[in-house]
């Protein structure tokens, strides 16, 4: 064991501690204050497990998990086979599509079908037309709505996962089973999704635990009590009533450790049944069915409708963008820039902000995360699993839970939320995992032998790193880049709690906008300018990493 | 003194031992191999000598200098040549880079540079390639550019690391020749790693057989060939039968040992290399397939002759290979002229003596 790694051990830990341990202590601290008094202990906890009201939320917030992990399994795999497996054309562009859920805002999704369902939106006014219904319908607001609006967002990570899996089963497994005799539908019933369903479970906590998170989403479509929602008004709207405050903290950390124990458990349950390792190499294409013409159409059909439904957020969000007073009229009559004028001319900053933290919170990003997956992969530095872990503890933990952390942490004795530094910070910590999964990831595929013939060459292990290994993980690395970008550039959930007056960034933007009065316009148009730069940022981030990699993959046939 | 000397090697993975105390010596301009099951630590020892792996235990000496007990000295400043089982040829540069990246780390000149790299790729057969990506390359030129990059800065010490498991037969054993009558016209010491027998006896001028962390034997191809240390290594090299036993009666100044079988009373064996051969002892009688003759009828003047039952019988081209049943023991037979007997019928086998070892 090197002294530079366990240097290197000791500068990322201590990052660790001030930027996640330190706020998360002060968290847990907070939440078992009495208030009025100077006793803290266990009371706010028993209340929060003996008020009715407060269970009553907890039961629907599991009922709100429950709901959306089924829409989206049973919306999901028929769509991940048909994505995996069948031969269709444009299998390109339908999976670009079927993703682009996972990098829009989630509330984008929720302005947009606002306005084409909402009562008096597109849907219900052309339904009204034609005469057959005299009242509108309510597609939108209510636990139904919520149910799809967030199982619509989150319908990427299963679809991701089990078509990953569909490709990445051994074909000789179905083919035995084929052999033995099974129907296709028994085949798929008893080999194929079993098989697969370490990489679903991986993709359906993540989506379970959404509801936990997501409180900006129930309070626009009138679902208040639900509990992330719950914790936000009691924090940010009761700052008066001190024990509403330490209730909602309570609410908070309860969430954390609820995410967090269900993120462990299934994690350690899908360690424990990965089948990977038990087949030979498989092919990098996997099984590709030709299917019959009546399947296919049903499946062209099935996609369309889901491509569909996904378009209509940036379409629906376009046309509102660039319209004023759309109101009582299924399509926009009132064309203009006005939108953008206001946004671009009269408050530049937010976009400015946007780019500024999220820009620096990648610099850390990258800094902290490619040592760090150094650190956890080639090295035997103690300590370093442990890291590893908190790490990726981060992507199950809320944002409303951080953000109240930082503010109650960074505010007296290490007054950094005083400064707009605490931003891009925040973003950094929040969104660290999507850059180090991809570069632990994309590390551990790299041959450690083409890292030791560089040594053996004459190499020291700055240069070899240099020179041999981030050139081959710069494919990894830069989708790495991507990800966080875009996730760091969509966040609000923290960003919401530590914002003060000229930090807002372009999602704060969106939220005060509705806030104050239903300024659908700007704040559709902000959104719209989201959508825009993020679909920009995909293109260039493809287009420079297909390039550069390009020349150095590619295999000429000869 | 050796060009390379491993001192009471020990090297530890948590709590298995991979390399087990093993003392080694490798002479200037010797080409020796380790030779071995997987797992039995070779892989590991070569790695240590690369400065790979940190030995827990013992030194390793190059060339008069200490590698271990002096202060650790990486890889990098080993002055050694490494070829790696899957080539790890670096795929984002393309032949010349891969092969010039140690000389542009000694700095040397850009014109020795290139004349340099362009001679080494002439020497692996790869001229004219240098401005190839390696995914552009078969798997065997891939070889052959990692070979060159091991070569190119005239390093003393040239390790390989089964470095032709990955090629299909045909070229396997071309490029066995061809590595050997390269390392030896550059008269490199070369310490070459593999599980594959034939390979071993081709390629080195001696050959050391580990198994679990130890080395059990070492001598060149036809020392060990013909005087087998143990059954682990009869049996690693070539094909042996082995017909367990007792020893009946020790040499008693003559040079034969009685040993009782499961198939007969007395089956005379050598007594070479079996001075401590004592009554009673659980031994095992090994002769080599092409050491057992075969008869149609019971051959005259012979010792060691038993009748059996052809069990299977498989013509190989240049020779015939029967498997004879004798009392309930399969005893394997290579033989290089006709025999019309076919499966089921009698034979007679006869297992000379001097040729039958006793090993335990």
């Amino acid at each position: 064991m090197s002294r530079g790694n366990v240097i290197l051990s000791a500068i990322l830990w201590s990052i660790v501690a001030l930027l996640i341990l330190y706020p998360l202590s002060i968290l847990l601290r907070e939440s078992v204050i009495i208030s009025g008094t100077d006793a803290w202990g266990i009371g706010n906890y028993l209340e929060f497990f003996q008020d009715p009201y407060y269970l009553k939320v907890l039961g629907k917030t599991l009922l709100l998990s429950t709901f959306v992990l089924l829409t989206t399994t049973i919306v999901g795999v028929p769509l991940a086979y048909i994505l995996a497996r069948y031969r269709h054309r444009g299998k390109t562009v339908f999976t670009a599509l079927m993703l682009l859920p996972i990098v829009l805002p989630a509330f984008a999704g929720v302005f947009a079908f606002i306005i084409f369902f909402g009562k008096y939106g597109t849907l219900n006014l052309l339904l009204m037309e034609t005469g057959f219904f005299k009242q509108p319908i309510n597609f939108i607001f209510g636990l139904h709505g919520l149910v799809f609006v967030q199982a619509l967002h989150m319908l990427p990570f299963i679809v991701l996962g089990l078509s990953a899996g569909f490709t990445n089963i051994d074909p000789s497994f179905e083919e035995a089973a084929e052999v033995e005799g099974a129907s296709s539908f028994r085949r798929f019933i008893t080999v194929t999704l079993p098989l697969c369903t370490p990489s679903y479970m991986a993709g359906a906590v993540i989506v379970f635990l959404w509801p936990f998170t997501d409180w900006l989403t129930p309070m626009i479509l009138g679902q208040v009590d639900i509990l992330p929602s719950v914790a936000y008004i009691n924090i940010a709207y009761h700052f008066t009533d001190m024990h509403r405050k330490y209730m909602g903290i309570v609410a908070v950390v309860i969430s954390a450790v609820f995410c967090i124990s269900l993120f462990l458990l299934v994690r350690w349950w899908v360690e424990k049944k990965k089948y990977t390792g038990l087949s030979k190499g498989t092919t990098s294409e996997g099984r590709v069915i030709e299917p019959g013409p009546l399947l296919k159409t049903g499946a062209y059909a099935y996609m369309i409708l889901i491509a569909f439904i996904v378009l209509l957020i940036p379409v629906v969000l376009g046309l509102s963008a660039f319209s004023r007073r759309w109101v009582f009229e299924p399509f926009p009559t009132y064309w203009t820039l006005e939108n953008f004028r206001l946004i671009l001319l009269e408050s530049p900053i937010l976009i400015k902000n946007s780019f500024l933290f999220s820009g620096i919170a990648l610099v850390f990003g990258v800094l902290f995360g490619l040592p760090a997956a150094y650190l956890i992969v080639r090295t035997r530095v103690p300590g370093k699993d442990a890291l590893d872990f908190i790490i990726t503890l981060m992507l199950a933990f809320p944002g409303i839970a951080l953000g109240v952390g930082y503010l109650l942490a960074f505010w007296d004795t290490i007054p950094l939320a005083k400064y707009w530094v605490i931003m891009p910070l925040a973003l950094f910590a929040r969104r660290l995992p999507y850059f180090l999964r991809m570069a632990h990831a994309s590390y551990l595929q790299l041959d450690i032998s083409l890292e030791e013939a560089a040594e053996v060459s004459g190499a020291g292990r700055f240069r070899t790193f240099m020179t041999i290994s981030l050139p081959l993980l710069l494919k990894g690395v830069l989708v790495g880049v991507m990800m966080f970008f875009i996730m760091a550039f969509q966040e609000i959930s923290t960003a919401v709690f530590l914002y003060r007056g000229g930090w807002e960034t372009l999602p704060i933007g969106i939220y005060l906008n509705w806030h104050r009065g239903m300024e659908f316009g700007i704040a559709a148009a902000m959104a719209f300018l989201m959508i825009a730069i993020t679909f920009v940022l995909l293109l260039i981030a493809s287009r420079i990493g297909g390039n550069m990699l390009k020349a150095a993959w590619s295999t000429d046939e000869e | 003194m050796a060009f390379i000397e491993i001192k009471n090697l020990l090297k530890r993975f948590k709590k298995v031992v991979a390399v087990n105390h093993v003392d080694l010596e490798v002479q200037e301009g010797e080409m020796l191999t380790l030779l071995g099951p997987s797992g039995c630590g070779k892989t590991t020892t070569l790695r240590c000598i690369a400065g790979l792996e940190v030995p827990n235990e013992g030194d390793i000496i190059i060339d008069g200098r200490s590698m271990v007990s002096q202060g650790f000295v990486h890889p990098s400043k080993r002055g050694i040549g490494m070829v790696f089982q899957n080539y790890s040829v670096w795929p984002h540069m393309r032949v010349f880079n891969n092969v010039a990246y140690g000389l542009k780390l000694q700095k040397a000149p850009k014109k020795e540079v290139k004349e340099r790299t362009l001679q080494a790729l002439e020497l692996v057969g790869l001229g004219g390639l240098e401005d190839r990506y390696p995914s552009q390359l078969s798997g065997g030129q891939q070889q052959r550019v990692a070979l060159a990059r091991a070569l190119v800065r005239n390093p003393k010490v040239l390790l390989l690391d089964e470095p032709l498991s990955n090629l299909d037969a045909k070229l396997r054993e071309k490029m066995r020749f061809e590595i050997k009558s390269l390392v030896k016209r550059m008269g490199m010491t070369a310490v070459y790693v593999t599980h594959d027998q034939a390979e071993a006896m081709v390629i080195s001028d001696r050959i050391a057989v580990m198994d679990s962390g130890n080395i059990v034997q070492i001598g060149t191809a036809p020392e060990i060939y013909k005087n087998p240390a143990n059954k682990f290594v009869a049996d690693f090299i070539g094909i042996m039968n082995f017909i367990s036993g007792k020893i009946v009666q020790g040499p008693q100044g003559t040079d034969t040992v009685h040993v009782r079988t499961e198939f007969s009373e007395k089956v005379l064996c050598s007594a070479d290399g079996v001075p401590e051969a004592e009554p009673g002892g659980t031994v095992f009688v090994s002769i080599r397939p092409e050491d057992v003759e075969v008869f149609p009828t019971p051959p005259e003047a012979r010792e060691n002759v038993f009748k059996g039952v052809i069990a299977h019988k498989a013509f190989l081209g240049n020779f015939l290979f029967f498997f004879v049943k004798v009392n309930g023991t399969m005893i394997q037979a290579q033989v290089s002229h006709h025999l019309p007997q076919e499966e089921g019928q009698e034979i007679y086998l006869s297992l000379d003596p001097q040729k039958c070892m006793i090993l335990t």
